[in-house]
């Protein structure tokens, strides 16, 4: 789409070492610092927060956690993703294109996030400096780009300068290149019309939808292994997007008969299992009933509603996607020689910090009982493991 | 001489192809056999030496970059897993073996003749030169495979000793396996250049 084709081939098994040797065996050493069930076994028996500090100086976190002398679940959470952050850039140097670009492709979707964080902030009024604190750290651009984005006014004009002085230059500025032009086409106005009057909700959206398209054709022209197992990703990524797009709809304007052709349509990705038979069908989904039949045609989605209708406070949807993502990017590790993993190493350890900062939550709020309902990560005790025996 | 088609049966085919003109050969039998044996035997070393040189090689970058990578947050698979590399390094060894002893196998006649004596040992001179081309080859060809073949196993081997130790000797057997290729190699290539030994001097 947007992003040129790679120039060369992640190569097969008897050449990937020659190039990506060395940041995939970087990754695979950096599995082992995961937490192990043994962790999370001695951390949920914490009675305090300083127990689990003590128990976290014997993991991978102790060097992060060491300038941190009162522990808090945000603080704990900032700590660790600063850790990702720090093991991500020392990849990223480690690597050559095309891995490079693909690295870049997993920033983008931290950087869309940071950008419609900015954005927003400025409309409701708030600090620049309270929200770039608050902006994911793998998705930072440049501090001056960033810091320029609340001098615009929040005017049409203001709007159409700000994209066009500051967002072309960053790399999710082509996404919105392609959201402004469809969303002009389609409502016959000048594009700062269109910035005024779409929600943000709608513009995070409509962009995660370009960035999930864009990936997955790059994913493609590289063939081989990276192209079957991150193509296998991002299909299912796109297909939680559109079952989470249409659930979240609602009870939203978005839900209207006339809004759902023309507008929630808009934000399904053109990839995915669901594509494009089954978001033609999910367009007109109008309440939860018929949300279950159709997903009953498929599967593997079947499964997982089936646990959203049947326990909805023990289990949430959103737990089930994770544990079928977690299934999903364990098994990108069973194989060797492929991109696969940079991603996957990512994701999950995106879930570990999830799973600290729930389990930090629910000590320092009492609830012991709730301690238990995290999606460990690479653990034997898995459902999904335990089930073939 | 001219190019004459067949008159009687009498006449062999050997005759119907004569060149018309002394530089141009009559047929791929002719050139093969005009080839120096000397040419195919020290080629033999040659391919010999330098296919192992190559499958080698291959083998140590695949498995070297891995184990790199994996040591920097896993240290304690530096030693052991550098027996991968020296399985890759005995499919250069096998390589040098075979070089030595075909290179000691070619010898030059006693005298300094410029042309071939009538009773020259024609026939233990071209079989000569034949077999140990082609045990060069054999060895040559089969260490790239087996080189290869071991680096890629010595890659995941690495790998997966960073992982879980307990994977580590049971990951080495896969790599026993792919280095036994090049033993085979080796050991057709001493069997067919064996009785191959260069005349020296003209048969009495």
């Amino acid at each position: 789409m947007t992003t040129p084709p790679p120039a060369s081939k992640p190569g097969s098994l008897s050449t990937f070492n020659i190039l990506h040797g060395f940041p995939e065996a970087l990754v695979r050493g950096m599995r082992l610092s995961f937490l192990q069930d043994s962790d999370y076994h001695h951390l949920t028996q914490c009675e305090t927060l300083d127990d689990v500090r003590l128990n976290m100086t014997e993991s991978d976190y102790a060097d992060a956690l060491a300038d941190i002398n009162v522990l808090t679940p945000s603080g704990l959470q900032g700590a660790a993703i600063e850790k990702l952050v720090t093991e991500f850039k020392y990849l990223r140097t480690q690597a050559v294109e095309p891995l490079a670009t693909f690295m870049d492709f997993i920033t983008y979707e931290y950087m869309i996030e940071n950008v419609m964080l900015l954005l927003k902030g400025t409309l409701s009024g708030r600090d620049i400096n309270e929200l770039i604190a608050q902006c994911h750290p793998l998705g930072m651009f440049k501090e001056s780009t960033m810091r320029s984005i609340p001098t615009f006014e929040s005017t049409a004009q203001g709007y159409s300068d700000l994209y066009q002085t500051v967002l072309v230059d960053t790399p999710v500025g082509p996404y919105f290149a392609m959201f402004l032009q469809e969303s002009a086409d389609r409502m016959g106005g000048e594009i700062r019309s269109v910035l005024e009057e779409v929600e943000i909700e709608i513009i995070k959206s409509s962009l995660i939808k370009f960035w999930i398209e864009d990936f997955s054709q790059f994913v493609d022209k590289l063939g081989g292994e990276t192209a079957t197992i991150m193509g296998d990703i991002l299909k299912v990524r796109a297909d939680t997007n559109a079952i989470n797009i249409t659930l979240n709809s609602f009870g939203t304007p978005l839900n209207e008969p006339a809004m759902r052709m023309s507008d929630r349509k808009r934000l399904y990705p053109a990839v995915g299992h669901l594509y494009p038979a089954g978001t033609a069908m999910l367009v007109d989904v109008g309440d939860e009933d018929e949300l279950a039949r159709v997903l009953e045609l498929f599967p593997q989605y079947s499964s997982i509603w089936n646990i959203h209708s049947a326990a909805s406070a023990d289990k949430s949807i959103d737990d089930a996607f994770y544990e079928r993502d977690v299934q999903m990017l364990e098994l990108a590790f069973e194989s060797q020689m492929h991109f696969g993993v940079f991603y996957a190493y990512v994701k999950l350890k995106e879930q570990e910090i999830r799973n600290l900062v729930w389990i930090t939550e629910c000590i320092l709020q009492g609830q012991k009982e709730e301690i238990n309902k995290f999606v460990p990560v690479f653990s034997f005790h898995a459902p999904w493991r335990t089930k073939r025996r | 001489p001219t190019t004459q088609p067949y008159q009687n049966e009498k006449q062999t085919m050997a005759d119907s192809l004569t060149c018309a003109n002394k530089f141009c050969n009559t047929g791929w039998a002719e050139v093969l056999t005009h080839m120096s044996p000397y040419g195919y035997a020290n080629f033999g070393i040659a391919f010999g030496l330098g296919f192992s040189v190559v499958g080698a090689a291959w083998g140590i970058w695949l498995t070297g970059s891995s184990l790199v990578g994996a040591a920097v947050k896993a240290p304690r698979i530096r030693s052991k897993n550098l027996i991968s590399v020296i399985f890759c390094e005995a499919t250069a060894i096998y390589g040098v073996i075979m070089a030595i002893i075909l290179a000691n196998k070619v010898k030059k006649p006693e005298d300094p003749v410029s042309e071939l004596a009538e009773a020259w040992d024609y026939n233990g001179f071209y079989y000569a030169g034949y077999g140990m081309f082609s045990a060069g080859l054999s060895v040559g060809l089969t260490n790239i495979a087996s080189g290869i073949s071991v680096g890629i196993a010595g890659s995941s081997c690495a790998l997966g000793d960073a992982q879980d130790a307990s994977l580590f000797v049971k990951i080495l057997i896969v790599e026993i396996f792919a280095s036994a290729l090049g033993i085979f190699g080796i050991i057709v290539g001493i069997i067919q250049s064996n009785a191959c030994t260069f005349p020296i001097a003209p048969l009495e």
